[in-house]
């Protein structure tokens, strides 16, 4: 009900000059060229949206592909048995409507255990610009009931928790980490007004049942771009855009189990702003990290991909063992949004490319964990709007989910050369 | 309750509706404003509610307005019309709201912004200096009024 007044009175706002316009023009016949018509066009298409197309996709131990979406305030999750050709019927996560955030750098996440729970988290905006918690569910029926909604931070104050991210181990530990501004209201309070947000973790070892106390993994990261979580066989690590000295929003690793926040990337991005641009992490079977990432900073801009030798992250104080950055994609069709995912020695990388007109979507293959690549294959264009590529990969398969205005929802399986 | 609502809304729009008023900005809109400011300086902020910084940056801009006459300064939004309340809210709240105020409105926001700068990559608050010839110096991150008088005061010098 208070939505469809907020609906309402958004469209008010919006036609109201707009219907003026269209009157002084209803004596013309308008080409479909015409700027006002096109405007006006544009106007209701936004103010329209009940499905945002930013989703999270997974998948399960059987190579079954889990989709979970937002439709009308509701969290609803299915799933496809023969590689995205057919969905079942969506469940609804969410047992009452609420404002699910989902828009480019924030999408609900969903992953699948092997033992078939699913594991869903999100973000519910509240009533103030930023404000957000935390939500996670889960289901032990294979999909068909979820457990009611849990809200993840435990501090519960009105203020920003989002952006987050999720990881299952696949033997009961299930992960969820997020940017949390509650650092600024507490006694921690850094000198520099842009810094005072920071990673927090809620962790459980029953499988999702119980999470413990929130812990604080690093102060002072970038406060509005996408988490990254993996779990390698030594434990979830995370990947968060962080704030470097006083200002350089470069990229860090932590392993939640309490090692230390490591730099990741040098690009010495100083920004007194919001990049709204993050990255993405994938573990292999060998416990090696993979990372994706945006940046315009004075070293280097665009997207990039390198790999992170397998150590001890909960305690290395040695240099890590990193490749040379790898540029992505081209710069010159804004490449950007890229993503990253890992099964045994393959590892799969996308992003997203925009000429002006038209969004492109493209993949790239290693199958010697991230040593050699094949060629970057574009897979697909979109007419209209489009959501990032989500790359999804096991042994079986290659795929990339890509959320399409025009197009709909296209599972798209990337061309592999039979090792 | 409802009607009340939209009462007031229309109400609200009637009277603003010359200044104030939250325009659709458009792939040629731009265009519009630059030939709006024909031969003169303008400063062109873009922000978004969704922006940590932007607020600070609302807040130099509605200093800078309310002790510079007319402030040759255009505030887009990169945010939609269904965030009309609380843009409204915002920019009411730094005293910006009788400026010249737009909001994105494409179904494709990115062409919007490939429109204003194929290199701007969307980060926020982004802001284009454009002077007397409309060559203009871009921006990422927050401005602060001394940047911004600086360069306003060199623009009256004619350099």
């Amino acid at each position: 009900m208070r939505w469809s007044i907020r609906l309402a009175s958004a469209l008010a706002i919006a036609s109201l000059p707009l219907s003026a316009t269209a009157q002084q023009h209803a004596g013309h016949a308008a080409g479909p060229d015409d700027a006002e018509v096109r405007r006006q066009r544009a106007w209701d298409e936004r103010v329209a949206i009940a499905s945002p197309l930013s989703v999270g996709a997974a998948l399960d131990a059987r190579g079954h592909l889990w989709l979970a979406r937002v439709e009308n305030r509701h969290l609803r999750v299915s799933h496809s048995a023969d590689g995205g050709r057919s969905f079942s019927d969506p469940v609804a996560v969410t047992p009452q409507p609420e404002a699910v955030t989902a828009d480019a750098e924030n999408r609900p996440k969903i992953a699948v255990g092997a033992d078939g729970s699913v594991h869903v988290s999100w973000t519910q905006s509240l009533g103030k610009p930023m404000s957000a918690y935390i939500r996670y569910a889960r289901s032990t029926d294979g999909g068909r009931t979820f457990s009611p909604p849990a809200i993840l931070n435990d501090d519960r104050q009105m203020i920003s928790h989002r952006f987050d991210a999720l990881a299952v181990e696949g033997r009961g530990r299930v992960a969820v980490v997020w940017l949390d501004a509650r650092s600024r209201s507490g006694k921690t309070v850094n000198k520099s007004p842009q810094t005072d947000v920071g990673l927090y973790a809620a962790v459980s070892e029953d499988g999702g049942e119980n999470f413990g106390k929130n812990r604080r993994v690093a102060d002072h990261s970038c406060q509005c771009c996408r988490t990254g979580l993996t779990w390698t066989s030594a434990g979830p690590i995370a990947f968060w855009r962080h704030v470097f000295g006083r200002n350089i929003r470069d990229f860090a690793i932590a392993d939640l189990n309490g090692g230390p926040v490591l730099r990741v990337t040098d690009d010495e991005w100083e920004i007194d702003g919001c990049p709204h641009h993050g990255g993405g992490i994938a573990a292999d079977g060998r416990g090696n990290l993979h990372i994706a990432w945006f940046t315009n900073g004075k070293k280097r801009k665009g997207i990039f991909y390198r790999r992170v030798a397998q150590t001890d992250f909960s305690k290395s104080a040695a240099p890590l063992d990193m490749s040379v950055p790898l540029a992505l994609g081209e710069p010159a069709r804004q490449a950007g949004h890229p993503a990253v995912a890992a099964s045994g020695d393959r590892v799969l990388l996308t992003w997203r490319e925009f000429d002006g007109q038209r969004f492109s979507a493209w993949a790239m293959l290693s199958q010697d964990a991230g040593q050699s690549w094949d060629a970057p294959q574009k897979i697909a264009e979109a007419a209209q709007q489009a959501d990032f590529t989500l790359p999804l990969l096991d042994a079986r398969q290659a795929l990339v989910v890509w959320n399409t205005a025009a197009e709909g929802l296209r599972v798209l399986p990337v061309a592999e050369a039979q090792p | 309750m409802r009607r009340a609502c939209l009462a007031v809304l229309l109400a609200l729009a009637a009277a603003t509706s010359s200044a104030g008023e939250l325009r659709p900005f458009t792939t040629d809109s731009l265009a519009a404003i630059r030939q709006q400011f024909a031969g003169r300086p303008f400063i062109l902020t873009l922000w978004s509610l969704t922006c940590h910084h932007c607020a600070k940056e609302l807040q130099t801009l509605g200093k800078l307005a309310s002790s510079e006459r007319n402030l040759p300064l255009v505030i887009v939004s990169t945010d939609t019309s269904d965030d009309a309340r609380e843009l409204r809210a915002a920019l009411k709240r730094h005293g910006l709201d009788r400026l010249d105020t737009w909001v994105f409105a494409d179904a494709v926001p990115e062409r919007l912004r490939y429109a204003i700068d194929p290199s701007w990559r969307g980060e926020l608050p982004r802001s284009y200096l454009f002077d007397v010839a409309h060559r203009r110096e871009a921006h990422s991150g927050l401005l602060n009024e001394a940047q911004l008088k600086g360069w306003l005061n060199r623009q009256r010098a004619g350099g």
